[in-house]
């Protein structure tokens, strides 16, 4: 059961993964570029929406994965991943508790 | 000036992270709170940003390996993203002296994993890597056990994650091996996985709040992808005992360090 192998599964959840390492990075290297050289007329949101995207990629790779388990008819772990996608959900909705 | 220092100390954390495969948050977190000045807690969520990028990194290497868990991680990720977003609220109702000397405890729990781990990983790890036919990795059948042990401990994990801006990779690693019957080559992989999913429940709290200092985190970002990217690399071919021993010696140092700033504030 654990041990099944699924490239096609791995692969797919790698490539969210990288698009959003990758992305994240050449965006927030933008921004420090053009913090340090040329003057930083916009760094802070750019590199705002590399840390956004940042945090927004473990969230696609678990909206992909549920994906994926439903369309396996695999549910018992289309519905854990639905829960681990609430939880992040709420963390993001409710975050706001200023202490 | 201060970011080109960021670059380059992401970089290293980044670099150890991916060799001894303990992540960069251990490092990160101390370091920004004790020589640049960041309140503890914005320290926390600057460095779970770094964490979830050099989980990101990392995963998608050993995803493309085949040797990560996915149904595995996915159930343990239900405990450790629900400790870590709890966490993440409570954090404001702990104080600092208390979060320090939690770190400075975590980080001697670490460095003995790490130096007790190095003994374990080369007898284990020789096999299974031996076994590699033509770049394939041969990974013997496993179930994995305990599944009741695996999510408590996960939830401990989670929440240290939430608590203090690590991943956890130290508890999750040897938790799956000893207690629910998983190789160890799987274990890392699993871990690192569900790094970026338990650092993004906290982090989002963290960043709802304010508690994520953008212009420091991304320059560590970069610095820690580049650093991460090379060590993953270089990984297979690296001598890991010197650096592991350099890894635990900056650790001892960032625990003495927190211990002695709790002694001097306190005393």
């Amino acid at each position: 059961m654990s041990q099944v192998r699924e490239p096609e599964f791995d692969r797919a959840v790698a490539m969210v993964l990288r698009v959003g390492a990758f992305g994240c990075f050449f965006i927030m290297l933008a921004g420090l570029i053009d913090g340090l050289f040329m003057g930083g007329s916009i760094p802070v949101d750019i590199e705002r929406a590399g840390v956004l995207l940042m945090l927004a990629t473990p969230v696609v790779r678990v909206i992909v994965a549920c994906f994926l388990f439903f369309r396996e008819k695999d549910f018992k772990y289309g519905w854990i991943s639905l829960g681990v996608l609430v939880i992040l959900t709420l963390g993001a909705v409710f975050g706001i508790g200023e202490h | 000036m201060v970011t080109v220092l960021l670059v380059i100390l992401g970089f290293a954390a980044g670099l150890l992270g991916a060799l001894t495969g303990i992540g960069g948050g251990v490092l990160l977190t101390p370091l920004l709170a004790l020589h640049f000045g960041i309140p503890i807690r914005q320290a926390i969520g600057t460095s779970l940003v770094a964490v979830i990028t050099t989980s990101a990194a990392s995963s998608s290497v050993h995803l493309q390996r085949h040797t990560t868990d996915i149904r595995l991680g996915m159930t343990l990720e239900l405990a450790t993203s629900l400790g870590a977003a709890v966490m993440a609220y409570l954090v404001g109702y702990f104080n600092r002296n208390f979060l320090e000397g939690l770190f400075a405890a975590f980080l001697l729990y670490s460095s003995i994993t790490l130096l007790r781990g190095g003994k374990l990983k080369s007898d284990d790890e020789s096999s299974p890597s031996a076994a590699a036919v033509n770049g394939e990795i041969v990974i013997p059948p496993y179930q994995p056990k305990r599944y009741p042990l695996g999510m408590g401990a996960s939830l401990v994990a989670g929440a240290l994650s939430g608590l203090l801006g690590i991943g956890g990779g130290p508890i999750k690693v040897p938790v799956m091996m000893i207690f629910m019957n998983v190789p160890l080559m799987v274990a890392t992989a699993t871990s690192n996985f569900m790094i970026g999913v338990t650092a993004a429940a906290s982090a989002l709290v963290y960043y709802r709040r304010g508690d994520i200092l953008v212009n420091i985190a991304a320059p560590l970002a970069v610095g820690v992808f580049l650093g991460s990217l090379l060590g993953a690399r270089l990984a297979p071919r690296i001598h890991k005992r010197v650096v592991v021993y350099l890894l635990v010696a900056v650790m001892f140092y960032l625990a003495a360090h927190l211990l002695f700033h709790l002694a001097e504030v306190n005393l």
